[in-house]
């Protein structure tokens, strides 16, 4: 990932920090973290000053947790949502939606428009192709 | 439309218009059966009663009798809408043709129909944009849209 063969040593940049926390952020989305373990490595990556200390933060999370999409968009979404202890109802009424929209979604029977999905990402504080895969098909279309 | 309305009363105000309006037209026709304007009228109450208590209800169905839809609920009445457009058009089209063969007199309603549905679709293409596919950027560019091989 950041780190590279004798590279351990060199400093490491705002990006190179941003980039681990994606990941860092990718693992938390798919439970290889709880939340304070999350918390406490996103800390552990802005005090890092080097691609080693960096790596460290990673050292135990799959290289490229982003490939590993089985859980889905549904699942994703329902994750987030039972991880904040909120009910379908709530989070309609935080995103503007009906409680049946997020049924739809959970369930895998709707894709939610481009703003929708922006919506819903922003809420739980994740980017919307870490949350979304457009690949995916929908199971009511 | 209607935004001076609250969102749960604005169906069942259309249907009891709705059915106003019929009733008098019936009424103005005069003749024995007047008593069918009322007839209208209590049905529109009634359908207009139910719409407004189905747009209380924590359903799909309900969040379209209330004007409350989300994307989702307007996607899906969209659809509802194209297939019964498409169902309407090819029973018009079924109607004017039985019509045409049985050398009837009534087959001019059917092309009414037909006509309706396609200066809708056509209506509907013009006012949802494709007509504005705006300018190609080549053309402002001035590079060649074409290869020379083949121009």
């Amino acid at each position: 990932m950041v780190q590279e063969e004798g590279r351990g040593h060199l400093r490491a940049s705002y990006a190179d920090r941003e980039q681990v926390i994606d990941v860092l952020k990718a693992a938390f989305v798919e439970d290889r973290l709880a939340r304070d373990e999350f918390e406490a490595r996103v800390g552990q990556v802005f005090a890092s000053r080097t691609y080693a200390e960096l790596a460290a933060a990673t050292a135990d999370v799959p290289a490229r947790p982003n490939a590993d999409r089985s859980a889905g968009t549904p699942a994703r979404v329902r994750q987030q949502r039972t991880r904040r202890e909120m009910s379908q109802a709530e989070l309609a009424a935080v995103l503007g939606v009906s409680r049946q929209t997020v049924i739809s979604i959970e369930s895998g029977c709707y894709l939610p428009s481009l703003p929708l999905a922006f919506r819903i990402a922003r809420f739980f504080d994740l980017k919307v192709d870490t949350m979304f895969d457009p690949d995916e098909p929908e199971a009511g279309a | 439309m209607m935004p001076f309305i609250p969102p749960r009363l604005r169906k069942p105000v259309g249907i009891a218009l709705a059915g106003v309006v019929f009733a008098a037209a019936w009424l103005a026709r005069g003749g024995p059966l007047w008593w069918i304007s009322i007839l209208a009228v209590i049905l529109a109450a009634a359908r207009a009663v139910f719409l407004y208590w189905a747009g209380g209800q924590d359903t799909d169905v309900g969040a379209l009798a209330g004007s409350r839809a989300d994307e989702r609920q307007k996607l899906v009445s969209l659809r509802s809408w194209a297939l019964a457009c498409n169902l309407a058009a090819i029973a018009a089209f079924v109607g004017l043709t039985v019509a045409i063969a049985v050398k009837a007199t009534w087959w001019w309603p059917f092309v009414v129909i037909l006509a309706v549905i396609g200066l809708g679709y056509l209506l509907g293409l013009s006012n949802y944009g494709a007509a504005e596919e705006g300018t190609p950027d080549d053309v402002d560019t001035g590079h060649q849209t074409r290869s020379p091989v083949n121009s």
